[in-house]
C-alpha cells in the first residue's frame, strides 16, 4: 500500500468504528426503552432520558477504553493475558455504570425481587440490595465484554485481510523482479538481430536458416529454464554458447573467428547456469561487433589443482586503460559466484592491455 | 533514386537488398559495413538516401551523419535501439526496425519520394539542411529555418526555433556551402539570414544594426556595411 492509500483506508476504518458504536449503543438504549415501556410501563419521557444518558456514559467510556487499549498494545498480546484483562477491564468499565443506575429509574428493569422470588426463593430478602448492585455490574460489565470481544475480532480480520493483501503485492513485486530478470538475459538486440539473420538467411541459404532457428530456439529454451542459482556442468554450457555463437557468426560472417580449447577433464567441472554464456556475449557486445574487421574470441579451460580457470579472451577497441565501466551483466555473474561458492570462487575482467579483453573466471571442482 | 544501404551485418544488407527488389525507382549505388567506408562511398557516389544501421563498429550512424557534407535522405535501420531513435528532436525522421516490416518499408519509401519530388534542384555545392548532434540530442535542421550562426572557437552556435544547438565545424568552412542569397556575413564571427530581418537601424558608433525577428541585434561589420546596402536594397 502506498501512501497516498493510507490516510483513506484509515478513514474507512475510522468510518466503520463509528457506525458500529452508534449502531451498538443504539441498539441496547432502544431495546430497554421498548422493554421498558410496554413490559414495565415505565413513564416513557424520564426513561428515555435516563437511558440515553447512561449509554452515552456507556459510549464514551468504551471510546476512551479503546483508546486504553491501543496505547497499551493489547493486540499485541497472548489470548490467554487478553481474555483476563478483557474480564477486568469490562468489570472496571462496567461497576460504575452498574452501581449509578441502581439510583435512577433504570434500575426497575432489571427487577431483583421479581429475579429472587423466580429463581432463587432460597435466597433472603435482605439480600436483595446488594443482588441487584451486583446484578446490574454484572449485566454492564458483560456489555463491555461483548463490546471489546467484538472490537478484538474486527481487529484480527482486519489484519489478516490486509496480511492476505501484503502477500499477494510481495508475490506480484516478485514476479516483476523476475520478469525484468528474464528481460535483461533475453538480451533484445541479439534476439531481433538473430531473427533479421533468419530472415535473409530463408532467401540465401534455407538449410542454414533452419539450422538458424533450431539453435534460436535452444538458446531460448535454455535462458528461459534457467533457474537464478542452478548449476550445470561447464560441457552443458558450452553446448548452449556454441549454439549462440554460431548464431553470431551467421550474422557477423568472417568478422568472428572462434577458438576453443577445453579439454574433456574441466567440462565436467559445474559452473553457474548462463555465467560462461554472459562472459560471451560481453565478449561480442563490447569486443567484435565494435571492431570493423572483428576479430578471434577465445575460450579455453584448464583444470588445475582441482580449481578449474575458464578464460575469455577477445580484441576491443583501442581504449586507455580504464577501471571503470564494469557492466551489470558481470556484477550480476559475481554476485550469483559468490552465492554458489562464497569467496572460493572468482571473476575478473582483465582490461590492462589496451586493444585486448580477458575475462578469467575460476570456480572449484567441489562445491 | 541513388540509395546506400549501411550496416555491418552482411545477412542484413543482402536482405535490405532483397526487400528494395520491389521498388524498381530506387537503384542500391553502395554498400558499406562501418562508418569508415560509408563516408568515402557517400561523398563520392551522392546518393539521395541511405538506410543506416545506428550501432556499427567505429562510430553509430549518428556519427556517420555529423561528418558529411552531403547529407541525403535518411532512413535508419535498426534491431533494437529505442532510445538511440528517441534522441531525436523531430519525428520527421524514419526508421524501419530489423526484421523489417515489408509494409512498413513501402511507407517509408513512398514519403522519401514525395519529399524528394518537392524539392527544388539546387547546384550540387549548396547545403539545404544539416545534422547535428549536441550531447544526447540530435537534429536534422533546415538551413532555411536557421536564423544566426555564430561562431563558438572551432564550433557554431545555431539560432533555430527554439534550440540553439551547437555544431562541430568552423564557420568559414560552413560560409563556402550557404546559399548565398539568403545568407550574409554581418561580422567577423556572425552570419544572418536575411528573411529573418525585421528592420534595420544606424547604431550610435555609425554602424548599421540588423534586428532580427526574435528581437536579436547584430551588428553590421565597417567591411561588409555597402555589400549589405546592396544586399537589401537599401
Amino acid at each position: 500500500m502506498n501512501d497516498a492509500e493510507q490516510p483513506i483506508a484509515q478513514q474507512k476504518s475510522q468510518l466503520v468504528y463509528w457506525i458500529f458504536q452508534l449502531t451498538g449503543w443504539g441498539v441496547i438504549t432502544l431495546g430497554r426503552f421498548i422493554g421498558g415501556v410496554t413490559v414495565l410501563d415505565l413513564a416513557w419521557p424520564r426513561l428515555l432520558l435516563e437511558l440515553v444518558l447512561v449509554n452515552t456514559v456507556g459510549l464514551v467510556l468504551s471510546h476512551w477504553l479503546r483508546d486504553f487499549v491501543r496505547r497499551n498494545r493489547w493486540r499485541a498480546l497472548p489470548i490467554r493475558k487478553l481474555a483476563w484483562r478483557i474480564f477486568v477491564a469490562s468489570f472496571v468499565c462496567g461497576a460504575p455504570i452498574g452501581i449509578v443506575t441502581q439510583f435512577t429509574y433504570l434500575s426497575a428493569l432489571v427487577d431483583p425481587e421479581t429475579f429472587l422470588r423466580e429463581y432463587a426463593p432460597a435466597l433472603q430478602f435482605q439480600l436483595a440490595l446488594p443482588f441487584a448492585f451486583a446484578l446490574e455490574i454484572v449485566n454492564w460489565a458483560l456489555v463491555f465484554m461483548v463490546w471489546l470481544t467484538i472490537y478484538f475480532t474486527a481487529l484480527v480480520v482486519r489484519e489478516h485481510r490486509s496480511a492476505q493483501l501484503k502477500q499477494s503485492e510481495l508475490a506480484r513485486a516478485l514476479q516483476l523482479a523476475e520478469l525484468r530478470l528474464l528481460k535483461s538475459q533475453l538480451n533484445p538486440h541479439f534476439l531481433f538481430n538473430a531473427l533479421n539473420t533468419v530472415r535473409s538467411l530463408i532467401g540465401d541459404n534455407p538449410a542454414r536458416a533452419q539450422s538458424a532457428v533450431t539453435r534460436l530456439a535452444n538458446t531460448l529454451r535454455y535462458t528461459l529454464s534457467s533457474r537464478h542459482d542452478e548449476l550445470v556442468t561447464l560441457a552443458q554450457e558450452l553446448d548452449i554458447v556454441t549454439d549462440y555463437l554460431e548464431l553470431e557468426s551467421m550474422r557477423f560472417e568472417d568478422r568472428l573467428r572462434i577458438e576453443r580449447d577445453v579439454p574433456a577433464s574441466a567440462a565436467s567441472v559445474y559452473i553457474p547456469v548462463m555465467l560462461l554464456q554472459t562472459l560471451v556475449e560481453n565478449a561480442i557486445k563490447h569486443g567484435i561487433a565494435e571492431l570493423p574487421r572483428g576479430g578471434l574470441l577465445r575460450i579455453s579451460a584448464v583444470l588445475e589443482n582441482e580449481m578449474l580457470n575458464v578464460e575469455i579472451e577477445n580484441p576491443r577497441p583501442f581504449a586507455p586503460i580504464s577501471a571503470a565501466g564494469e557492466g551489470v551483466g558481470l556484477s550480476n555473474a559475481r554476485d550469483r559466484l559468490r552465492l554458489l561458492f562464497g569467496t572460493r570462487a572468482t571473476l575478473d575482467l582483465d582490461l590492462s592491455k589496451p586493444t585486448v579483453a580477458t575475462a578469467r573466471l575460476r570456480v572449484p571442482q567441489q562445491r | 533514386m541513388k540509395a546506400m544501404i549501411i550496416d555491418d551485418e552482411p545477412p542484413a544488407r543482402r536482405e535490405l537488398r532483397r526487400l528494395l527488389a520491389d521498388f524498381p525507382w530506387v537503384e542500391i549505388v553502395g554498400e558499406a559495413g562501418n562508418v569508415e567506408q560509408a563516408a568515402g562511398m557517400i561523398e563520392s557516389l551522392t546518393p539521395d538516401l541511405l538506410f543506416l544501421d545506428i550501432q556499427m563498429p567505429g562510430g553509430s550512424g549518428f556519427d556517420l551523419l555529423t561528418r558529411l557534407e552531403h547529407l541525403p535522405a535518411v532512413i535508419f535501420t535498426t534491431a533494437h535501439d529505442e532510445h538511440a531513435v528517441r534522441a531525436f528532436e523531430v519525428d520527421a525522421l524514419d526508421y524501419l526496425l530489423k526484421p523489417i516490416d515489408p509494409a512498413r518499408l513501402a511507407e517509408a519509401l513512398t514519403r522519401v519520394k514525395s519529399a524528394h519530388a518537392e524539392r527544388t534542384p539546387r547546384p550540387d555545392d549548396v547545403l539545404e539542411q544539416i545534422f547535428v548532434r549536441d550531447g544526447a540530442r540530435c537534429w536534422f535542421v533546415p538551413l532555411r529555418e536557421v536564423r544566426l550562426l555564430s561562431s563558438e572557437g572551432n564550433y557554431i552556435r545555431l539560432s533555430w526555433g527554439k534550440a540553439n544547438p551547437l555544431l562541430g565545424r568552423a564557420l568559414a568552412a560552413l560560409e563556402q556551402r550557404l546559399d548565398p542569397n539568403r545568407f550574409f556575413r554581418a561580422n567577423r564571427r556572425q552570419i544572418i539570414n536575411l528573411d529573418f530581418i525585421e528592420n534595420v537601424e544606424l547604431g550610435v558608433n555609425g554602424r548599421l544594426h540588423a534586428q532580427l525577428r526574435d528581437g536579436t541585434e547584430v551588428e553590421i561589420s565597417r567591411r561588409q556595411t555597402r555589400l549589405f546596402k546592396v544586399k537589401m536594397s537599401i
